[in-house]
């Protein structure tokens, strides 16, 4: 019986070539894209599952909803939280621990090394049971300074990994270099971790005591507190315990400015309970624009790509659907002469389901080898090291195989259901199959829907790339060309060594300036402060705080960027009015200095113009240097200074020496080797102890980028895939109605229709259901698409959208054209007296 | 064998009532040799159609072997036509991507008989019908004598008890159709009951009654001295 089946099926195919070519090649297409997709999605989904008991662990993030301001959320913590819950959450927590997670310059040999350290209690293993390499909880992590370092960071520094009992010199949390044990190995942490660490070190809280804002706070919020949960209780009961504490027992229960304004803490304080497997994908929304200890993932890009698979096997299995209904008729006979011999409905389907399902496993053999073709590029777009092993890995070997059979199933049945209708009497005597007007329509509206998804993606990735084109394109304001930052200053921890290296580094040929500052553009850090207008009730502006985004600037640093002040003047040395002077907490006076404003901070003011905001006196307390009077001295234009995705924000910037953490060097020489040695010499006469850092401030703007840029070139990749399946299918139905229509064509050609006659008619046919998808798919990837545009500060607008409609849209047309008329024109040129004796 | 009571067939279109077959009433025993003649559209095949159970009658009863088959779901007919009845057509009708043997193979299929007994099975009947030395042959190799030979194994091949053919002479020449007609016939010696259309008298005469059909209604019916 499978023998009979096997021949027949096998003839069809031969006979067939051209349409098995194209449901194989479309189906292996569809496959392929589902396992690239796929190898992404389960990466994704696997973060931090290898941490063993990962499914009790949650971690808390923090988020501020303070009344007439932005939210503020992030996903850590304030230092005395963690204590607290333990104690009050004990039915729902097993253990708690806090991570601070910093950087620091291991000394070896004189040379200085950056790694990632991470400071956590001694409970840190009942957590988070990361496996060891070499020792044990119970050796390595107990007592206050016991260090573990991960297998790769021992082999860096010591060529091998079994190192305990060595020591290891950091720099510095305190002024002087410290020297750690080495207690315990960790193994190295899989690419899938939210986590990032070289270094993790049981930290002494008295280490900690010069910054009282860092653990023994409860409003700062610079710690990462994760959670084990009991067993049976859950993240969301963790969350209302924690609601009942705050609302009752914290010691948010006595604030004054809350009980001032009748609110219950809870209404503005409204921390969440993360499990620790949705940290990866999930926490971003929760992370606000301090982010999380590594790269985050992308929940919504996740989504994106699972959809976008399952549309491409859509359209590749409406192919099939399609060819196969329409070719139906060849199989008729056979149909009915089984149903003759015996055959019930049902066994019928099953034999052409089993076909479907077999060539689906063809298409897969095919769609491995373009899935080890395309891997390696794959993961460089992605940034991943996925690997395909099949026999190594079984989920991967069941779902290829499950895949494949569902992808069988979802394109057999119809083909399946309708084949096995067959009326034997009728197909016997006519010799040809019923293929009715309803059927001919079916394939119109499958033709229809798949064009309208491979439009809907082609415009979406059109906007998406536009988007992205845009953004990059977009005049930030100021000029970035020819410009190193110099990140590592922050080491030089003094002004005063800060500026030795400055007027160093000025010094070197081919320098044109060197400038200072708190960051330079692309440096995404949140500082925020209130300032309130002083003598306000004399004018119209406000007497209410007004929040702004502060930035500390050097003098020089707008002349270098190319900012010019709109109203004013920028900073200048030479008034020695401008400097932020720290003044000591024992003291009880409010200092001075100046100001500069961008626009949007003049209107949150509500002053009228640049020139009215000029002379007003704004009060703040400055971070660690105290109140003071600000007078200001200028406004400049709204440049996009921090990452353009987060737009431009009513700003101040001040002068403040102890902030000069980056040093931007402007050069005019070509030769850039040079340049670099130049500035390595100095930094290494200046800061023996710490490594240098420095990037072209070009490509730390490109880098903001990379992201939207890979999965802008992906999703074009795969809609282009898509493209290619469907015009694939749309040929094979043009290539099946012309032949069938070979009678027709014949007689209108001996009543006189040009080729060009013959070509258009056919054209035409096939136009309609891409005409017809386009107006489908046109509203619904507006509505997305306007949707994701308004996400952004910056954006397109809406009237790209529908460029980009028109553009794919008519690309689609042109396609469909080119696919057809080819065909058409064949078949239009045969001689009409050998296609009517053909009959 | 059968028995055909009251048998309407109707045809219904959006608006137009096409009666194929009006009131028959006939009866074929078993063993009989019987052909149905009648000129184009009045229902001949309509009628074969339903005898063979490969389209169910509007009206009337219609009894198989004792059992009134005219109301039986396509699943119980199936087994019964399975069982009992083979089909020869004007076309042949064989499947092209499949050898002789396996075209005459196909009648066994679904008929649950172990593979070496299908072998067995297949290679008896097309020595009886001659064909044996094209077992490997595919269809579009054979003359259409050939051809229809191998429809006639395919017919016989599972034992059933009547044979269908509708115009098997059609497509053939004089010497083909001459040959076809005397398998049928020593098929029907046999005792295997046969119902035949077909339009050329000297081929009905191979038959022991003659149905002639118009319009949907017996017309005549005539017997032939069993010779």
């Amino acid at each position: 019986m499978f023998k009979n089946y096997l021949r027949t099926a096998w003839g069809h195919i031969f006979k067939n070539r051209l349409f098995t070519a194209i449901n194989v090649f479309g189906l292996a297409i569809g496959l392929m894209s589902c396992i690239l997709i796929m190898l992404f999605v389960r990466d994704e989904l696997s973060y931090d599952t290898f941490i063993p008991g990962a499914d009790r662990v949650v971690r808390l993030h923090s988020a501020f909803y303070q009344p007439d301001r932005p939210p503020f959320l992030t996903v850590r913590s304030a230092g005395r939280m963690k204590d607290a819950i333990v104690s009050y959450a004990s039915g729902e927590v097993e253990a708690g621990v806090r991570l601070f997670v910093n950087t620091t310059t291991v000394i070896r040999d004189g040379e200085a090394f950056n790694e990632n350290i991470i400071f956590a209690d001694a409970s840190f293993f009942d957590v988070l049971a990361l496996p060891f390499a070499h020792g044990s909880v119970e050796t390595s992590f107990r007592n206050y300074g016991d260090l573990l370092i991960t297998e790769e960071t021992a082999f860096k520094h010591f060529g091998r990994t079994d190192v305990v009992g060595q020591s290891i010199t950091t720099c510095c949390l305190g002024p002087d270099p410290t020297s750690f044990k080495i207690t315990g190995v960790l193994q190295d942490l899989p690419q899938a971790s939210h986590m990032q660490l070289d270094m993790l070190v049981v930290m002494d809280p008295a280490w900690f005591a010069p910054f009282p804002n860092i653990l023994d706070t409860w409003n700062s919020v610079n710690v990462y507190t994760y959670f084990k949960l009991k067993e049976g209780a859950t993240a969301s009961d963790l969350k209302e315990r924690i609601y009942t504490w705050l609302d009752t027992e914290s010691i948010f229960t006595e604030n004054e400015q809350l009980a001032s304004v009748g609110m219950k803490p809870t209404e503005i304080i409204k921390p969440n309970v993360m499990p620790l497997a949705d940290i990866h994908l999930k926490a971003r929304d929760e992370a606000g624009t301090m982010g999380d200890i590594g790269p985050m993932g992308d929940y919504n890009t996740v989504v994106t790509f699972i959809i976008v698979a399952a549309l491409i096997l859509i359209i590749a299995s409406i192919n099939f659907m399609n060819l196969s209904t329409a070719k139906a008729s060849n199989r008729a006979r056979e149909v009915a002469l089984r149903k003759v011999m015996g055959a019930t409905r049902k066994q019928v389907a099953w034999q052409f389901l089993g076909e479907a399902i077999a060539i689906a496993f063809v298409a897969l053999m095919f769609a491995l080898v373009g899935v080890e073709l395309f891997l390696p590029v794959y993961n460089e777009a992605i940034g991943k090291e996925l690997v395909l092993d099949l026999f190594g890995d079984l989920p991967i070997l069941l779902f290829l195989m499950i895949g494949a059979v569902a992808t069988g199933v979802i394109s057999g049945s119809y083909p399946a259901l309708y084949l096995s209708r067959f009326l034997p009497a009728r197909v016997l005597k006519a010799n040809r199959s019923s293929d009715g007007a309803g059927q001919v329509g079916f394939r119109s509206a499958l033709v229809v829907f798949q064009f309208a998804i491979s439009i809907g993606l082609v415009i979406c990735t059109a906007v998406v790339y536009g988007q992205t084109v845009y953004a990059k394109s977009l005049d930030l304001g100021y000029s970035h060309s020819g410009k190193i930052a110099l990140t590592s200053l922050e080491s030089a921890q003094t002004p005063e060594k800060a500026e030795t290296i400055r007027q160093a580094l000025e010094q070197l040929p081919g320098v044109e300036n060197v400038v200072v500052s708190s960051e330079v553009p692309s440096q995404d850090n949140e500082n925020n402060t209130g300032f309130s207008l002083i003598g306000a009730e004399d004018t119209m502006a406000t007497n209410q705080q007004v929040v702004l985004n502060y930035h500390t600037l050097g003098f020089g640093f707008l002349e270098a960027y190319g900012i010019e002040p709109l109203a004013g003047r920028t900073f200048d040395k030479s008034y020695g009015t401008d400097v932020i002077q720290d003044i000591p907490d024992e003291e009880d006076r409010i200092g001075t200095a100046s100001v500069i404003l961008n626009q949007s901070a003049v209107r949150s003011f509500g002053f009228s113009s640049p020139e009215d905001a000029i002379g007003k006196m704004l009060r703040a307390n400055v971070f660690r240097s105290g109140q003071h009077d600000l007078t200001i001295v200028g406004v400049v234009p709204d440049v996009y200074f921090r990452s353009v995705k987060f737009g431009v924000r009513a700003t101040a910037y001040w002068v403040r020496p102890r902030s000069f953490d980056v040093a931007t060097i402007t050069y005019n020489t070509n030769d850039i080797p040079g340049l670099i040695e130049g500035m390595e010499a100095v930094w290494r006469e200046q800061m023996p102890l710490s490594p240098i850092a420095y990037e072209f401030v070009s490509e730390m703007l490109a880098a903001q980028y990379e992201q939207e840029n890979r999965q802008a070139e992906l999703f074009a990749a795969f809609s282009a895939l898509a493209i290619v399946v469907a015009c694939l299918g749309l040929f094979g139905l043009a290539s099946f109605t012309a032949e069938q229509r070979t009678k027709e064509i014949g007689i209108r050609k001996v009543l006189g229709a040009t080729i060009r006659d013959i070509v258009q008619l056919l054209v035409w046919q096939f136009s309609r259901p891409v005409l017809i998808a386009n107006l489908i798919a046109w509203p619904t990837a507006w509505y997305f698409m306007s949707d994701w545009l308004d996400g952004f500060s910056y954006s397109l607008g809406d009237s790209y959208i529908f460029a980009a409609a028109a553009i794919a849209g008519s690309f689609a047309l042109l396609i469909a054209w080119v696919t057809v008329a080819g065909r058409a024109y064949r078949v239009a040129q045969t001689n009409p007296i050998s296609a009517l004796r053909y009959e | 064998m059968l028995k055909l009571h009251n048998l309407s067939k109707v045809y219904r279109t959006d608006e137009v009532e096409t009666v194929a077959l009006d009131n028959v009433n006939i009866e074929i025993e078993s063993g009989e040799f019987v052909a149905i003649m009648g000129p184009s559209g009045c229902g001949k095949s309509t009628l074969l159609n339903i005898i063979g159970m490969l389209d169910s009658p509007s009206d009337g009863d219609y009894v198989f072997m004792d059992e009134n088959v005219a109301g039986y779901p396509e699943s119980k007919l199936s087994n019964i036509r399975k069982q009992n009845i083979g089909f020869i057509f004007q076309s042949f009708n064989l499947i092209d991507e499949l050898t002789v043997e396996e075209n005459i193979e196909l009648a066994l299929l679904y008929h649950n008989i172990p593979a070496s007994e299908r072998r067995e099975r297949v290679a008896r009947v097309m020595d009886k019908v001659g064909i044996a030395h094209r077992a490997k042959h595919m269809p579009s190799q054979l003359s259409g004598g050939q051809q229809q030979r191998v429809a006639v194994a395919r017919a016989v091949v599972g034992d059933q008890a009547m044979i269908l053919a509708d115009e098997p002479t059609g497509n053939l020449d004089s010497a083909h159709g001459q040959e076809v007609m005397e398998m049928l016939q020593s098929l029907n010696n046999e005792g295997t009951t046969i119902v035949m259309v077909t339009h050329s008298p000297s081929h009905a005469d191979y038959a022991r009654r003659t149905i002639n059909l118009f319009d949907g209604h017996v017309v005549t019916e005539n017997l032939r001295a069993a010779g």
